[in-house]
């Protein structure tokens, strides 16, 4: 039950429904009635983020069309951006990413979700595999059009040793699924799943990750904010599962989120699997909103409503941004959060 | 520290279950197997008026066409619904006027279950103990109802379903199927056509029921189903405390139990439900045996500032999937939900609840602590969800899990849904093991290696154990330490 495959076969019925107990909240099947035609070739354009002068390479994927490889040799260190851009109206189109990561080797990823276009089905697969002591750090900016249809699904595999980090930062689209799936070996392997949301007007944006600890001695930490306002839905589902003989697992879930609408929508779905016994799990996760009284401070001060609201909401998003290691990503990334916010105020 | 010697006493003092025994008496059932016959059946032998028939008939149609669940973390082979009797009783002419008519053989159960049936018994104990009211409930019957006059003296009527549907049809055809419809799922739609006995409540206005009511269901028969059904109503300003406690025969052979309890409340109406389960869980070493507990409990806060609380103890039956849930209807209503699930040997447990925020101001907490030990699995599912119009909307979950063993799972499966701007939710969880240096204190301390999970447990639990009536709670707190033996080492 894929969208990917309902667009490699044509079948509807391959779509994931509310009836699949992983899209209760994504349901697409409802939404696509028709599958739209596959994209044509599509032209790039200009990336506006303050990082393009920086990177050492740059990826530019346009309507499913573009380059599919990504390695870094063995002690290479490399800061990569890669561009899925969808340039046309109402049509259909697949890509994917293989990124292989060689021994002691370092990647800074910053992938970008661009919508040109209006009402658009991107898929995009991404597999990532970490060699022994690699490490990684995958920041995604998801900038999708309000009425696209949008699902990224990652594949990681982390050899001992390997540190694989991640911040997903989106404003949603119609229907947005981000999901990321990680086998994690244990064996001193360090993973870090974090993703801010902030969605208004009818947006949509599904946080899902599966985080398998399959050995000794591995650590998962995963931090999620999200803000809904109109009548947007955030979704975060997270999964940690424990197996048999992963003792000595420290895995740590936040979701944390605020509602400023009555309208809005906030669902989510934390889960512990824990087939060991040696293990300290835990999560946590909030939904409310903005504090009233502090609201009233900030106005009292001068700062007119709107304004206060998106400041606080900087300020609550802003431990997700600061958790990101590279630097110039992470000044990119607050960026980032103050002009969605800005825009919405 | 004086209740945790008992409790260390106890477990050296008793075999792994206890209440294992099968009593012999002359029972009559209804032919093996399930259809429109034996609903028919079942409804001559309770002697119910026509509509009360065409109910059943209508459930047992829908549930024909219904699929059996697979979504909880449970594994079972498929039931034969056909290879169970779904009605076992005592043989008696009539039913007995009082308990000198009761038979000898299940009172001497009942007693050696340590359930108190003789009023006068009962009153025996220390001046100014509580006193309980209890309905008996054996196999598809129930045997006996206490207190009765006294209770009817406050207005509060305490009886058997099937009485119920004799002596009050206004008020069960008022409420019986309104909190969890027939075909709310498919267990409940087998119960809602074929259920026997189970107890039936009714609180009138303003009236604090003068005593603990409780009801004692024990499976005897072999091949049977217990199917009984619950109903309490809470008319304004009233309160009841009832309390739950089970038990069945050791067999080979796997059992299966299907309850619906709904319970009613009205304005500023309270009850409070208490349950301690403890079906036999099935062999320890091979997973044999046990009883299936599928159980439908939910509570409707139709009044204002209405407030429900179940606390529950789990320690019995092979699986377990049971969602005690509350509707918050009423504005300013609140509901709670504290459970104990012990799980150990093969046990499967898949349970939780749902706390439904429709009303303004509605506040519910929940506090589950799961206890895993053995080659079991041990679930917390949990909806927490506000409608649109749950304005001002609090919750407040907390849910612990505890592993003891390599062989062991502790799943913790919690959805929120918020949808509105103006409520609250928090929700914590934590899985962990026995800590190695508390173990190492207390066996320094002197205490054996098993004496020491018994007190860290203990303490794991407490929050939840003070929400019980004090009866219950020692009770509790001795079937947590059984429910553990074993387990170490």
């Amino acid at each position: 039950m894929t969208l990917s495959t309902a667009l490699k076969t044509g079948d509807l019925s391959a779509l994931p429904s509310r009836r699949d107990e992983d899209w209760r909240w994504t349901d697409l099947r409802g939404l696509l009635k028709v599958l739209p035609p596959a994209s044509p070739q599509g032209r790039a354009w200009f990336w506006e983020n303050p990082l393009s002068g920086t990177l050492d390479m740059t990826g530019g994927v346009v309507n499913g069309r573009g380059p599919t490889d990504l390695a870094v040799d063995a002690g290479e260190e490399r800061f990569v951006g890669w561009r899925f851009m969808s340039a046309t109206d109402a049509t259909a189109h697949g890509a994917e990413l293989w990124v292989d990561v060689g021994e002691g080797a370092k990647l800074t990823l910053i992938e970008s979700y661009e919508g040109r276009g209006t009402g658009y089905v991107s898929d995009v697969a991404v597999n990532i595999r970490l060699g022994k002591d690699a490490i990684v750090e995958r920041i995604i900016f998801a900038d999708d059009d309000a009425d696209a249809i949008s699902v990224v699904t990652a594949d990681v595999a982390l050899a001992p040793g390997a540190k694989f980090a991640q911040t997903v930062l989106t404003s949603g689209a119609r229907r947005q699924r981000i999901e990321t799936r990680v086998r994690h070996p244990g064996a001193h392997a360090e993973v870090r799943l974090d993703g801010a949301y902030l969605l208004d007007a009818q947006r949509h944006a599904d946080l899902t990750s599966v985080v398998t600890h399959g050995g000794l001695d591995g650590v998962t930490s995963q931090l999620t904010k999200g803000m809904v306002t109109d009548q947007a839905r955030g979704v975060f589902q997270g999964r940690i599962v424990v197996e048999k003989g992963a003792d000595q697992t420290d895995a740590r879930m936040g979701h944390h989120a605020l509602i400023l609408s009555d309208k809005a929508e906030i669902d989510a779905k934390p889960e512990l699997l824990i087939f060991a016994d040696d293990v300290s799990c835990a999560h946590g996760n909030t939904i409310g909103a903005l504090d009233d009284e502090v609201l009233f401070y900030a106005e009292q001060r001068g700062i007119p409503e709107a304004e206060a609201k998106a400041m606080l909401t900087v300020a609550f998003v802003c431990e997700v941004i600061e958790r990101i290691g590279h630097e110039g990503a992470r000044d990119a990334a607050a960026a980032w959060v103050v002009r969605k916010l800005g825009s919405e105020a | 520290m004086a209740a945790v010697k008992e409790t260390v006493e106890t477990v050296a003092a008793l075999e792994k279950y206890e209440h294992g025994f099968t009593t012999e008496i002359d029972q009559e059932f209804a032919p093996k197997g399930l259809s429109e016959d034996i609903v028919r059946f079942i409804s001559a032998k309770k002697d119910e008026p026509e509509w009360m028939l065409e109910w059943r008939l209508d459930a047992y149609r829908r549930w024909l066409a219904m699929d059996e669940p697979d979504w909880a973390k449970v594994s079972y082979p498929p039931i034969d619904y056909q290879d169970t009797y779904y009605y076992a009783a005592p043989k008696s002419k009539e039913g007995p006027k009082s308990l000198d008519e009761v038979d000898p053989e299940l009172l001497a159960t009942y007693e050696k279950l340590g359930i108190p049936l003789k009023e006068q018994a009962v009153l025996a104990g220390v001046e100014g103990a509580p006193r309980y009211a209890v309905d008996a409930v054996f196999d598809s019957v129930s045997v006996v109802t206490t207190f009765k006059k006294e209770l009817a003296q406050a207005g509060v009527i305490f009886c058997s379903m099937s009485e119920a549907i004799r002596e009050h049809p206004e008020l069960v055809r008022q409420y019986l199927g309104s909190v969890v419809p027939t075909s709310d799922n498919y267990f409940a739609c087998l119960n809602s056509a074929v259920f026997s006995d189970g107890s039936f409540v009714y609180v009138p206005p303003g009236v604090r029921c003068p005593m603990e009511l409780s009801t004692y269901f024990r499976i005897n028969a072999k091949d049977s189903g217990q199917f009984e059904r619950t109903l309490i109503i809470a008319d304004k300003g009233a309160y009841v405390s009832y309390l739950e406690g089970c038990t069945a025969p050791m067999r080979d052979e796997n059992q299966l139990h299907a309850a619906v309890v709904e319970l009613v409340l009205l304005d500023d109406a309270e009850i409070k439900y208490s349950t301690v389960q403890n079906w036999y869980p099935g062999d320890p070493e091979t997973g044999k045996g046990g009883i299936y507990n599928f159980v439908t409990k939910r509570a409707d806060c139709r009044g204002d500032r209405s407030k429900v609380s179940w606390t529950q103890v789990e320690t019995g039956s092979a699986i377990t999937w049971k969602y005690p849930s509350c509707v918050l209807r009423g504005e300013g209503s609140s509901g709670e939900f504290y459970s104990i699930a012990v799980t150990n040997g093969h046990q499967q447990a898949d349970t939780g609840t749902k706390m439904i925020h429709l009303g303004a101001n509605t506040r519910s907490r929940i506090v589950a602590k799961g206890i895993s030990a053995g080659k079991s699995t041990s679930t917390y599912r949990g909806l927490v969800s506000a409608h649109p119009k749950a304005k001002g909307a609090r919750n407040f979950t907390q849910c612990d899990s505890l592993l003891i063993g390599k062989d062991c799972a502790a799943h913790t499966v919690p959805y929120i849904e918020a949808r509105n701007g103006q409520s609250v939710f928090e929700h914590e969880a934590t899985t962990t093991r026995l800590s190695d240096d508390q173990l190492f204190y207390c066996q320094q301390r002197g205490l054996s290696e098993e004496e020491s999970v018994a007190l860290l447990v203990n303490g794991f639990v407490k929050d939840v154990l003070q929400q019980l009536p004090m009866e219950f709670a020692v009770e509790a707190q001795k079937l947590v330490a059984i429910s553990l033996e074993g387990s170490v080492g």
